[in-house]
């Protein structure tokens, strides 16, 4: 019973960051259409900013504030330039491909090209050699029973539901949520609202990349030690879970993302940890036959 | 004085092929004049091209120019015609969005606005009275609305916009007779209230009997103009697109 408890929240809290970069694929695609491949890669760059923010310009090798001070500054400033970063990727890579209506295989294999580039572009800059992510909060571990949690999970856990509820109100309830459900379904007519199309795609970009970085500095306090390609598995099976749970829809996202974590440690409760993706693939496969549209997910139809 | 708006001399091509051969046509504040023609014969290029939309579904201008109170709109961006000129356009096939429902699509419609919530409330009040239908389904998925329907809210988005020159591409399009005399009597009391209508049309008939001038377009080119009156009793006109 305890060990299933114990499974339970570890499944919660990896489930957590799938979902929060999950998020980011399904808006996008939700949006544009687009799969954005480079959006694992997002997540890496995230986590070295981070890095970087926490060590250089807060922490020890620059202003030297407090751990307090680094945590409440550094994660929105992490997820600020992070979104940067989605937005020049947006803006060099993809709006120049759209503006001269190139297919949109040529633009998913732009963004395949951009994530190789931000691998290795920060293997070149910074070395291969791993960073250790510096210990910016005092680890308390809470025990009922034989469950013990800490404090890290717990926020992880937290964000991750927020950050859904938060992207949830703003595509279901305000206006530019309904202009970027509106570019998915006709992108021409969208500047015969007044609406210019470029804003909504950068915003989208913005929330998508921003919520990549909150998840790349949860990720790099949970496990602090980065490398340039640690984006690249769990990136794809973010993706792989967003389009279980029905690519385009944010509920989906989340569901999948949890979805996958939980079958990720179900399968390593009862079987050896070198069959967990197979069997978590596996059983991905086996919902996306019965459900090819993933869980959430509705196949798009249009009256003439 | 100059024209509210003014094509001089348009030339457009999509890709390579050239689909208007330098037409001029102006509408003046207030009025409703209607661009009749068949098929292909660059109506609604002509309405997209006002619109300033992009290429590949829109043309793009190659020679001449489109003048709104004077100034050219060729620099504009498309989102900006509407948000600061107030001039809407109802394109072909509706194009309403599907997935939105018919409320969050009129809501949609008032993203650029910047007048008072007051007068947002309006403009809600008169399009469900103008379209009382829509008012019953607003709640409604709009991709289940019926083609008529469709139209309508396609209208009732424009009118949310706050325009006050609308171009409509084919209202009539797919509607029963007895939903398009609605259609166009609603388009008539707003022309009433001072709305400057541009409106396109395969039913010539029905296009000169609501408009006040009418312009003939064929192959990228017009061929014929002048008060609806005169182009009903022309025997070209006649012959060619009202049946003889």
């Amino acid at each position: 019973m305890e060990a299933l408890f114990q499974n339970i929240i570890n499944a919660l809290q990896w489930g957590s960051f799938y979902a929060l970069i999950a998020l980011g694929y399904t808006l996008v695609y939700g949006v544009l259409l687009l799969i954005n491949f480079a959006h694992g890669d997002i997540f890496m760059v995230g986590a070295y900013i981070a890095f970087g923010v926490s060590v250089f310009v807060l922490g020890t090798q620059g202003l030297g504030l407090p751990n307090w001070a680094i945590l409440a500054c550094g994660v929105p400033l992490t997820m600020i330039l992070t979104a940067g970063v989605g937005v020049t990727l947006e803006r060099i890579a993809y709006r120049p491909l759209r503006r001269k209506g190139a297919h949109r295989l040529y633009v998913v294999i732009t963004a395949l090209m951009c994530g190789l580039i931000l691998e290795n572009g920060n293997l070149a800059l910074l070395g291969a050699s791993r960073k250790k992510f510096p210990e910016l909060m005092e680890k308390a571990v809470w025990t009922f029973g034989n469950v013990s949690v800490t404090n890290l999970k717990v926020i992880v856990i937290v964000a991750a539901f927020a950050t859904f509820a938060f992207l949830n109100f703003i595509v279901t309830r305000t206006r530019i949520g309904m202009a970027m459900r509106a570019v998915s379904y006709d992108k021409f007519a969208i500047p015969l609202m007044g609406i210019p199309v470029d804003s909504v795609i950068v915003f989208t970009f913005v929330l998508g990349s921003g919520f990549a970085g909150l998840a790349g500095m949860l990720f790099a306090m949970s496990y602090p030690i980065l490398e340039p390609y640690m984006g690249a598995l769990i990136g794809w099976k973010a993706f792989i879970a967003a389009v279980v749970g029905g690519i385009g829809d944010i509920r989906g996202a989340f569901v999948g993302g949890f979805l996958l974590g939980f079958i990720e440690i179900l399968v390593v409760a009862f079987f050896p940890s070198t069959f967990r993706d197979l069997i978590a693939f596996s059983i991905l496969l086996l919902i996306l036959w019965i459900k090819p549209t993933g869980l959430f997910g509705v196949a798009r139809h249009q009256k003439i | 004085m100059s024209k509210l708006l003014e094509i001089k001399d348009l030339k457009v091509k999509y890709g390579n092929i050239e689909a208007l051969h330098g037409i001029s046509l102006y509408v003046d504040k207030g009025e409703i004049v209607t661009l009749i023609g068949a098929n292909g014969a660059g109506k609604s290029t002509t309405l997209m091209s006002i619109s300033r939309l992009p290429p590949p579904e829109a043309p793009k201008v190659v020679e001449g120019d489109i003048l709104y109170n004077g100034e050219s709109l060729l620099e504009w961006n498309p989102d900006k015609i509407v948000a600061d000129l107030h001039l809407a356009l109802v394109p072909e096939g509706r194009r309403i969005f599907g997935n939105l429902s018919v409320e969050e699509n009129l809501r949609l419609a008032t993203y650029a606005r910047k007048d008072t919530a007051r007068d947002v409330e309006r403009d809600y009040k008169r399009v469900y009275s103008l379209f009382p239908r829509l008012h019953e389904r607003r709640k409604q998925q709009s991709e289940s609305l019926s083609g008529g329907e469709q139209q309508m809210l396609a209208v009732g988005r424009a009118l949310m916009s706050s325009c006050n020159f609308i171009m409509l591409d084919e209202p009539s399009m797919g509607l029963a007779p007895l939903l398009m005399y609605d259609m166009f009597r609603a388009l008539k009391e707003l022309n009433r209230e001072g709305m400057t209508i541009l409106l396109i049309e395969q039913n010539a008939n029905l296009a000169l009997k609501f408009a006040d001038r009418g312009y003939v377009i064929d192959t990228g080119e017009i061929v014929a103009q002048g008060i609806s009156e005169q182009l009903m009793d022309d025997p070209e006109v006649k012959k060619a697109y009202l049946g003889g």
